[in-house]
Formats: structure tokens, sequence, C-alpha cells
């Protein structure tokens, strides 16, 4: 992937709203003609499509058929992927293998729903089962079990979480994509006093589920300089990891999927997590941060924590993180929401991230997570490493 | 804070099983926590699976676990999703069984301040519609 032969030419992300009302059509139409626009291509260009599923249009199993046909596109590849919130990072690393397969040139990568106005979800599995008659309260209860046993083993620092919070947060007042209802001042304290959902879980932990949608073109290098590209990012290095140590049945629940992936990403690219000049990662709740940090060797194992503390993660920091709010600031976009975490990524590369523009950009590392398994921590994590192009 | 729906109380959805785990349904009318057990790889499971996770193979057995285990992490839930409503706090732990496996579910008869990790629990039953459904509880 790190010959550059791959490139990221424009993207778009609407506004993140709480009961848009919107349907997911509607808002995946507004991604896609804001990102080739952003481009500047023709539609006539777009001969493949990677979508991930969503939550509103759940009950249709031909939804990316539809989507295509509702946003006017004829195409030669046309790939869903359910990975949840990982599914944007690994729809740019399917979109450039079907390219260098030769299945298609230029791909749409797109994520929309609209999970707050409309859920046709119906996820059944163990759930049904086992999961629902204890009556958990969703996400925030298996996150509940993971932080409970991350502070066991190696201390959890609320203060930090605290200071994680407050940094994605000044970011939000900042992105004008971010979710109006979140976008006031925050402090460490009213982290700290933020309701408790499941102990140690805080509601201040926790994304607030929103409607909305990122796309992205993905074309080959050749053939961006061809379509004249004003700007242009390269996938250098990615990794995935799908049900880490899932044949454990007593495995460390704080041991996350990021360490393969990460470990691949970085490999591909050539890069140490030393060189990363910028961080993007999915944050469905701050301890999902933390555990990142340590899984893909910004520190040691249980150190997460003490390298919040210790270093400078606002937009000037020494390692900016998630500076367009992340999802817990901005809104989560349903399973949409971990295009947003790409999205603001490729706005820094770009160098549009406006009054929050970071100052080192020749590289950002973006990562995934979707699904909840069954007793661990969560079943999909992606890697995805991109450098501006020179 | 008054209590509608209690999930302590046998007040719960009933689970809505596969036709492959069945037999846990059947053995939980019993009284007997199953596990499925591959006789190759030596190992039980948790929870149930079409195929053995070790090894792929469909030789599965079911063993009736000895009912111990210890807490491997717990939370507090403050809330819990419909149809349960206006609770009162209430503990979920994932609880590791002697078999080498783990189960998630409430603790009952145990107030949320006195739940621990590494604690002793025992096996017992409440009710989730007209099921048995498998719960832990402190094994004093």
């Amino acid at each position: 992937m790190n010959d550059r032969g791959i490139a990221i030419i424009g993207c778009h992300e609407t506004r993140i709203e709480l009961k848009s009302g919107r349907h997911v059509y509607d808002l995946a139409g507004e991604a896609m003609a804001g990102a080739i626009a952003h481009a500047g291509i023709d539609k006539s260009e777009i001969d493949g499509l990677a979508v991930s599923s969503c939550f509103s249009d759940a009950g249709n199993p031909f939804y990316s058929i539809v989507l295509a046909s509702y946003l006017g596109l004829e195409l030669d590849w046309c790939q869903i992927t359910d990975l949840g919130g990982a599914s944007a990072c690994a729809n740019v690393a399917r979109a450039a293998a079907a390219i260098r397969a030769g299945l298609c040139d230029t791909v749409l990568v797109l994520a929309a729903d609209a999970q707050s106005s409309e859920n046709k979800g119906a996820i059944g599995a163990f759930r049904s089962e086992f999961q629902y008659p204890m009556g958990i309260m969703g996400p925030p209860g298996y996150f509940g079990l993971l932080s409970r046993r991350y502070d066991h083993q190696y201390g959890l620092d609320l203060k930090a979480l605290g200071k994680l919070a407050v940094t994605q947060r000044n970011h939000a007042l900042m992105n004008h994509n971010a979710c109006d209802k979140l976008r006031r001042p925050l402090t460490v304290e009213e982290y700290l006093a933020s309701p408790m959902i499941s102990d140690p879980i805080r509601m201040l932990d926790c994304v607030m589920v929103c409607d909305g949608a990122s796309a992205f073109v993905v074309t080959t290098t050749a053939r961006a300089r061809e379509l004249g590209a004003r700007r242009m990012v390269h996938p250098v290095g990615y990794g995935e990891r799908v049900n880490h140590l899932e044949a454990e049945q007593c495995p460390d629940i704080t041991q996350v999927g990021h360490s393969a992936a990460g470990a691949r990403a970085f490999k591909a690219a050539g890069l140490t997590p030393a060189q990363i000049q910028s961080f993007h990662p999915y944050d469905d709740f701050l301890i999902a941060i933390v555990l990142q940090l340590e899984h893909l060797g910004f520190c040691g194992i249980g150190h997460g924590c003490r390298f919040v503390m210790e270093h400078d993660l606002s937009w000037r920091g020494d390692l900016p993180l998630n500076t367009g709010g992340g999802q817990i600031s901005a809104g989560q976009a349903g399973l949409a929401g971990g295009a947003h975490n790409l999205a603001e990524a490729l706005r820094q590369l770009f160098g549009e991230a406006g009054e929050r523009q970071v100052k080192r950009r020749d590289n950002a590392l973006v990562t995934g997570i979707g699904w909840i398994p069954y007793g661990r921590n969560w079943g999909s994590s992606t890697v995805l490493i991109l450098e501006a192009a020179q | 804070m008054s209590t509608d729906l209690d999930p302590l109380a046998g007040q719960r959805p009933a689970p809505r099983p596969h036709d492959f785990s069945k037999p846990f349904w059947d053995g939980a009318r019993e009284g007997k926590l199953l596990l499925q057990y591959d006789p190759v790889a030596g190992r039980h499971q948790f929870y149930p699976r079409p195929v053995s996770v070790f090894s792929g193979r469909r030789e599965l057995e079911w063993r009736a676990a000895c009912g111990k285990g210890t807490v491997y992490t717990y939370t507090v839930s403050h809330k819990a999703p419909p149809p349960f409503k206006n609770v009162s706090p209430f503990v979920i732990a994932t609880v590791e069984l002697p078999e080498g496996v783990r189960i998630m579910t409430n603790l009952i008869n145990c107030p949320p301040d006195r739940v621990r990790i590494g604690m002793a629990v025992r096996l017992a039953w409440v009710k989730a519609g007209d099921m048995n459904f498998p719960v832990f509880e402190p094994d004093p």
C-alpha cells in the first residue's frame, strides 16, 4: 500500500444532527454531492461503491444496490461492509484492493446513517438469548464491564478520561459539523459529576447517537493526476482484526485487536507511533482511546492514562487527537460514526481544518471499532495510516 | 426509587433460543447449567455455537457445569433498557467458571457495594418469561 499508488482526492461530511428526521438516502446524497464537488470530478467517473451498513435501512437486504440507484450510480463494483464503526477505514482498504485488482477505477466510499431518527436494526444473535434478559444497558453496560476490569488491572485515572473529554469538546467547539447540542464548553469537574450509567461508565464517557454521512473519493494516483486533482492523500498502511482472540474462552478483555491491526499498518507504512503527527481514534467511549493508545504502541500496556496526562492532545499539541471533537463531542452518526474520524484526518492532511489546523500534517492515523461481542471488548479493529501527497 | 419491572425479581424478557442452543435451555429447566464441550480439544465453550470454536468440528457434547465461579469483572447498572424501567442499581457480572468459560449475567442477593473482582459466587436461577435464566449469587 505504501507505493502511494492510491489516492483519496476528495471528501465531504454532512453536519451531524440529533433526530434530524432526514432519510439515510438524503444524507448519503448530500455526502456524495459534496465529495465529488470537493474532488472536482464528474459523477460519471465513479465506477465503484463501498458503503457501510446502517441502522436506519437495516431491514433492506439490498441496501447498497438500492442506495446506488438513488444516487444514480452505474457501477462495476459494489460492496457493503458491516464492520460497524470500523467500516469506513475498512472500505478505503477494500476500495484500494478492488482498484488494484482491476475491478474498477474510482470508488465512492460512503457511510451514512440516521439512527437517531430511524432504527430498523434487529441484532438478535446471542444478545436476545443471553444478554437482554439480564437488563444490560447496551454498550455502556459492556464498557462498564471492560472499564472495571481495566481499573482492577492497571488503575483507571478519571482525571485522564476527563482530560480526553475536555480536549475533544474544545475541538468540537471549533467544528461547525459537530452536533449543536454538544457544542458547549465542558470541564473535568462536569465530566466527573455526569450521571452514572453503568458504573464506572458515566454519561460523558459515551457517544450520543445522531444522524449524518460522509463520503470519500478513492482512485489511483495516476488517474488523480489525469483528472487534475487539486488534493491528494495516500493510504499507506492498513490493518484489520476481526474477533480478536475469538477461540480464547477466558481472554484478558483489556487486550484489543488494534495490537494486531496496528502492527500490520505500521509495518506497511514503514512508520512508528512516534512519527504519527495526528491521531484520530474511534471513540465510542473514552476508555477506548486509552486502550488504543496502548495497543497501537504509543505507550506501554496499562500506561494509557499516564500518556494522556503527559501529552498535549489539543490541535496545537504534540499529538493532536480527534481534532474534530471525535464522536463523543461531535456526535455519532450511527454506524457511519467512524467516518467522522476519517473525515477529520483528511481535512487536516488537506490543510482544510480551519482554525483547528494542525501544524504538522504529513501523516495521520485513523482507527475504527465495530460491534460488541459476548463478554469481551469489541469485535472489529481497523487501523489506517494516511500520508499527504508531497 | 420505584421499581416497575425489576430485572432481579424474575420479571425479564424470555430468552429467544436457537435450534442449536435448545439443549442449554432444556437443561436450565432442570436446574443444570450445560456447556458445550469439544472432546477433541478437551475444552468447554460458551455461549452455545453450531461448531467448536477450537476445531470447527460439530461433534460437541453438553456437560453440566459444577455451578461455582468467581467474578472476573462487574458493572453496577443504574439504567436498563425497555422493557425494564425505573430500576434500582443492580449488578451485572462476568463470571469465570472452573470449566474454563465465562458467563455474563446478574449477581443476585448481592448489594452493589459488596461485589468485588475475584469474589466467589455460585449458580442460582431466576425466571425470564416462562424459562429458567442462570444468575449467580455470593458463595458464603
